[in-house]
């Protein structure tokens, strides 16, 4: 096809405004896919995905659609995941377009992810198509969207069409649009092939199956083509397309999309992000590529020992079709032998967690999750610290700098103050309030990225009994006050309980631990002391009493026997709890306590 | 007397008139005719163990031995007496409150009964119908006073502590009414939440709480009150009066005593019991009951209807059988009889078991003796009284 009659654009919107029920209209009314035996919201292919509702991988589709024009155009849909999360691959799928659907959600109107998502389309340079989508809806409040469009986006009201997913309105003119307003690629001009390698999975037969775009020169079976990013030649065994199932194609051209093979064995092969070029005639690489570095950090072990290498097997399996999820092997003290899981974002930690318990059961405990710390010591290096394990000690350190986010949360007028409130407990200082219409407030603030992984989200959910919304995206670092805290069970310290956090915050933090801890450590035969610590000071300190008595008397002539048996097995259950100098820690508490 | 002969003896009765909230026990309530037949069935099983038993001690426990009749009795007494098995220095049958008539009292007692263990768990009435016990407060003074005008002068009474809805001010008035009584012995235990009982189902469905710091001051508290009433605790739930008789070394057992470590068995000890916690072999008759001999751990089928066909059939009813390695047995005993407070013993461990304590488990007695619940002298080891509070403990350390 030529580049005059191809469209490539991406879907972005607020979560649950819609994004899928649009797209597989968009399939339909393109007679890509033809009966209505499909599953709905065909795009979402992972079990988990579709469960929670969340785009986590970008689906690349082929639709061919004869315009009122006459003419027949190719356009090219590529999903994006819609949480923050993952805002790097969505930045990804977007540079691999020309144009992008916003849509917002009638009754809803503008919300913080949207705002998000603009923002990362705008800076690719995208047309942006404004959808007001919903409309069916008996409180859709078309007016109050166009109003917010402009105000807080800048998006022109009146460019906005007027759809419903469900009932297909507005389709037609959703489609036109992308024909009339979506710009043709362009050829950059380079000498050879330039395409951008934006997602991938893994296919036990074929290999890394890489989802691209093509910028310029062609792509084609057979070709010797060069990973700029990755370093690897490679030759293509096949090219192909979506529909949405993948069909092979002779060859990809100027500004079409699809796939490749080349038997990569393993993801790590193929870095997202990278160009691929003419290994013989190379070209340049496309501009805006970024190594995916994890964000979130959290330990991952098998709670029995024994299932050490079936984690590490499955981990593998996972990774194939995540290349942002990272791991290596680790041991903990506490804990054992496990893995260091680095993650995008805490939602991506959850679904990592949750496949591994749900699709492989899994036993686990993962550890309180940490960002990455940049630890600047006394002999000039500046370290990279995402585990408090290995905090240096404190007088090798001249400063410490965390990474910091750049939230909006929009909410009620009425939570302003509670927002407030709680964007302050969590370090966070507001730079911009703003207006969006007579109901709601949108919050710009600069806070530590530590601060909003555990239970930012849920708090704005209930403060604002759910109306309000939150995303962020990743600014750069600061230096903070940041101090190791240390949990110790009868003097010796235990790493797992170990976290990083603010010197303001240790105190609060060390006591709500502690009283954690001794709700769920047993009763033993000596008291046992817990304490927290920060630098050998002790900020918080409690007791577990110690039992006063184990025998519940009586014990004749037919006790004696089972007695012994039950004796027996207290013996080797002693032996599979974690010891700690004479104190027992069963498992359960370690979760317990990550979880408080 | 042959030396191999086994002289302990207990016959468990499975009936009882309901069952208790909290019992384990395998007993059920009474059908005239099953009665009867596990009657035949008992006459039968005493007929095949007779020949190696020669009972000093004899224990009928429960179920309710006292739920059978005067003719079941009877019947009973007269095969034992036949079988040359009474004449025992202890005889012991448990009585609940409720089944204790003159007659019947003044039968045993004619054969060679000589103890009675009187089940009476509360003086509490709202406790005892939460128990689910058949008797009442006055049952128990009545009974008592049946029992001693039948020429009982041996009498256990059973209580029972952190029962769920019992205070420290109705545990303590219990403790003063049942030591009252001027009862030879006492056994007290804590409340036991087993598997399928209908307390431990309450329990679970959190209908109360267990308070253990209140289940131990009723323990510290039973310990002071028994003591001051003139018991001596000589296990970890057993209490005796003692009787001395004249005893040149009576002395200086004293003033050990005042040392606060026990070094004697107070003369209305339980014998029969004190064999369970020695080691010691026992043939155990009736449905359910455990027996000991030849090393070997038997147990009885729990199903009255088995155990009697089968010895309607002329055989024993033994439905398991465990035989532990020599140093996995004495270890056992070792750990068992620890939970008295006149501890082991070397040489009689020796003798027992054919193992010496001091070099086998010299470990374990130390890290004892360093945590302050061991003491070891010339002659036995031993608990201290905050060692037996975890005999538990101590006895998971000495199992093999
Ligand atoms: N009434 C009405 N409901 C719609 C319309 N479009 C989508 N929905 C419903 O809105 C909900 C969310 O739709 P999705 O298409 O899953 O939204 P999404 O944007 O893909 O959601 P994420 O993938 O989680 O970001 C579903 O229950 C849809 O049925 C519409 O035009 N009108
Ligand atoms: S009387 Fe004794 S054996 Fe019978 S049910 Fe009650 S506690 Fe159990
Ligand atoms: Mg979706």
């Amino acid at each position: 096809m030529d580049a005059l009659h191809i469209r490539n654009f991406s879907i972005i919107a607020h979560i649950d405004h819609g994004k899928t029920t649009l797209s597989d209209r968009l399939l339909h009314r393109t007679g890509t896919i033809a009966t209505r035996d499909m599953e709905a919201q065909l795009l979402d292919s992972m079990d988990l995905e579709r469960e929670r509702g969340i785009t986590i991988k970008a689906h690349p589709v082929t639709m061919t659609y004869k315009a009122l024009n006459g003419e027949i155009y190719e356009l090219n849909l590529i999903d994006t995941p819609g949480h923050v999360d993952f805002s790097y691959e969505v930045s990804r799928s977007l540079s691999a377009c020309e144009g992008a659907l916003l849509i917002i959600d009638a009754a809803q109107g503008v919300e913080a992810q949207t705002v998000a998502n603009v923002h990362l389309a705008m800076k690719q340079n995208l047309t942006i198509i404004p959808v007001i989508n919903k409309i069916d809806l008996p409180h859709a409040d078309v007016a109050q969207a166009k109003v917010q469009l402009e105000d807080i986006l800048a998006i022109p009201g009146d460019t906005a069409i007027l759809a419903s997913a469900k009932e297909g309105i507005g389709i037609e003119e959703i489609l036109e649009a992308i024909v009339s307003r979506v710009p043709p690629p362009k050829p950059t001009g380079a000498v050879s092939l330039q395409a951008l390698g934006f997602d991938s999975f893994f296919d036990t037969y074929k290999g890394v199956v890489t989802h691209v775009r093509v910028f310029n020169g062609e792509l084609k079976a057979g070709m010797h083509i060069k990973l700029l990013h990755s370093g690897k030649n490679v030759e293509v065994k096949e090219v192909g397309s979506f529909n949405p199932k993948p069909y092979i194609r002779e060859k990809l051209e100027v500004g079409e999309t699809g796939y490749f093979t080349a038997n990569i064995k393993s993801p790590k092969d193929v870095k997202m992000g990278d160009t691929l070029t003419d290994a013989r005639n190379p070209s340049a690489a496309l501009p805006g590529f970024k190594e995916i570095h994890p964000m979130v950090f959290s330990g991952i072990y098998p709670i029995n020992t024994a299932d050490y290498e079936h984690l590490k097997a499955n981990l593998g399996k996972l990774q194939l079709n995540d290349s942002a999820f990272a791991y290596q092997a680790e041991s903990s003290v506490a804990l054992g032998f496990g893995f260091r899981c680095g993650f995008l974002g805490l939602l991506h930690l959850e679904i990592v967690q949750e496949r591994l318990r749900r699709e492989y059961n899994m036993d686990i405990i993962a550890t309180y999750p940490s960002v990455v710390y940049r630890v600047s010591m006394t002999d000039g290096m500046v370290r990279e610290v995402d585990n408090p394990a290995f905090m240096p000690e404190v007088n090798y350190i001249t400063k410490i700098e965390e990474p910091m986010v750049r939230a909006f949360v929009i909410c009620p007028n009425e939570n302003i103050g509670d927002m407030m409130a709680l964007i302050s407990e969590k370090r966070g200082n507001v730079d911009h309030t703003e207006t969006l219409d007579t109901r709601r407030v949108m919050l710009t603030s600069l806070i530590p990225l530590n601060e909003i992984l555990i239970d930012f989200h849920d708090r704005i959910k209930s403060i604002t009994r759910g109306f309000g919304s939150m995303d962020y995206e990743h600014t750069d670092y600061r230096e903070s006050d940041m101090v190791k805290l240390d949990m110790l069970v009868n003097g010796e310290s235990v790493d797992a309980f170990s976290c990083i956090v603010h010197r303001d915050k240790a105190d609060t933090r060390g006591r709500a631990l502690a009283a954690k801890l001794k709700e769920v450590i047993p009763t033993q035969q000596y008291a046992v002391a817990i304490q927290a610590a920060i630098g050998g000071k002790i900020v918080a300190r409690e007791t577990v009493s110690a039992m006063r008595k184990d025998v519940t008397a009586k014990c004749y002539g037919g006790d004696i026997s089972r007695k012994r048996k039950l004796l027996d097995k207290q013996k080797e259950g002693k032996k599979r709890m974690k010891a700690f100098g004479t104190v027992n820690i069963p498992q359960e508490a370690f979760i317990e306590v990550l979880k408080a | 007397m042959n030396s191999t002969d086994i002289t302990s003896l207990y016959v468990h009765v499975p009936f009882c008139a309901q069952k208790c909230s909290y019992c384990a026990f395998f007993s059920e309530a009474s059908s005239g005719e099953l009665i009867q037949r596990y009657v035949q069935a008992l006459g039968r099983e005493l007929e095949l163990v007779a020949d190696s038993l020669r009972p000093r001690t004899i224990f009928f426990g429960g179920g309710t031995p006292s739920i059978l009749n005067l003719r079941q009795w009877e019947f009973l007494l007269e095969t034992m007496h036949r079988l040359k098995l009474t004449g025992a220095e202890e005889w012991t049958v448990e009585c609940n409150p409720a089944t204790v008539s003159l007659d019947k009292a003044r039968l045993l007692r004619s054969y060679g009964v000589n103890r009675i263990s009187m089940g009476v768990q509360s003086l509490d009435e709202n406790l005892l119908d939460r128990l689910g016990r058949i008797h009442s407060r006055e049952m128990v003074f009545k009974s008592y006073d049946i029992l001693r005008a039948a020429g009982f002068e041996n009498i256990n009474v059973d209580l029972m502590f952190a029962i769920p809805g019992q205070t420290m001010a109705i545990w303590q008035s219990t403790l003063t009414e049942a030591v009252a009584l001027g009862s030879e012995h006492l056994s007290s235990y804590e409340v036991i939440y087993e598997e399928d009982t209908p307390l431990y189902e309450r329990l679970h469905a959190q209908e109360f709480d267990v308070d253990e710091d209140l289940a131990c001051d009723m323990y510290e508290e039973l310990i002071a009150r028994s003591g001051a009433a003139g018991f001596r605790q000589y296990e970890i739930a057993n209490f005796a009066k003692h009787r001395p008789v004249a005893d040149p070394t009576a002395d200086k057992e004293a003033a050990a005593e005042e040392s606060g470590m026990t070094r004697i068995l107070p003369s209305q000890a339980c014998q029969h019991n004190v064999n369970y916690w020695r080691g010691g072999q026992y043939h155990g008759l009736g449905p359910s009951a455990a027996g000991y001999v030849g090393g070997v751990r038997t147990k009885n089928w729990s199903n009255t209807e088995m155990y009697c066909s089968r010895l309607e059939q002329g055989q024993r009813a033994v439905e398991t059988t465990e035989q532990l390695e020599p140093l996995a047995r004495a270890a056992e005993t070792a750990a068992f009889g620890l939970r008295m407070n006149i501890g082991w013993p070397f040489q009689q461990f020796r003798r027992i078991t054919g193992w010496d304590m001091r070099p086998e488990w010299s470990v374990e007695m130390d890290q004892l003796i360093t945590r302050g619940w061991g003491r070891a002298d010339a002659d036995r080891f031993q608990l201290t009284p905050a060692g037996l509070r975890f005999a538990d403990a101590a006895a998971e350390m000495f199992l093999r």
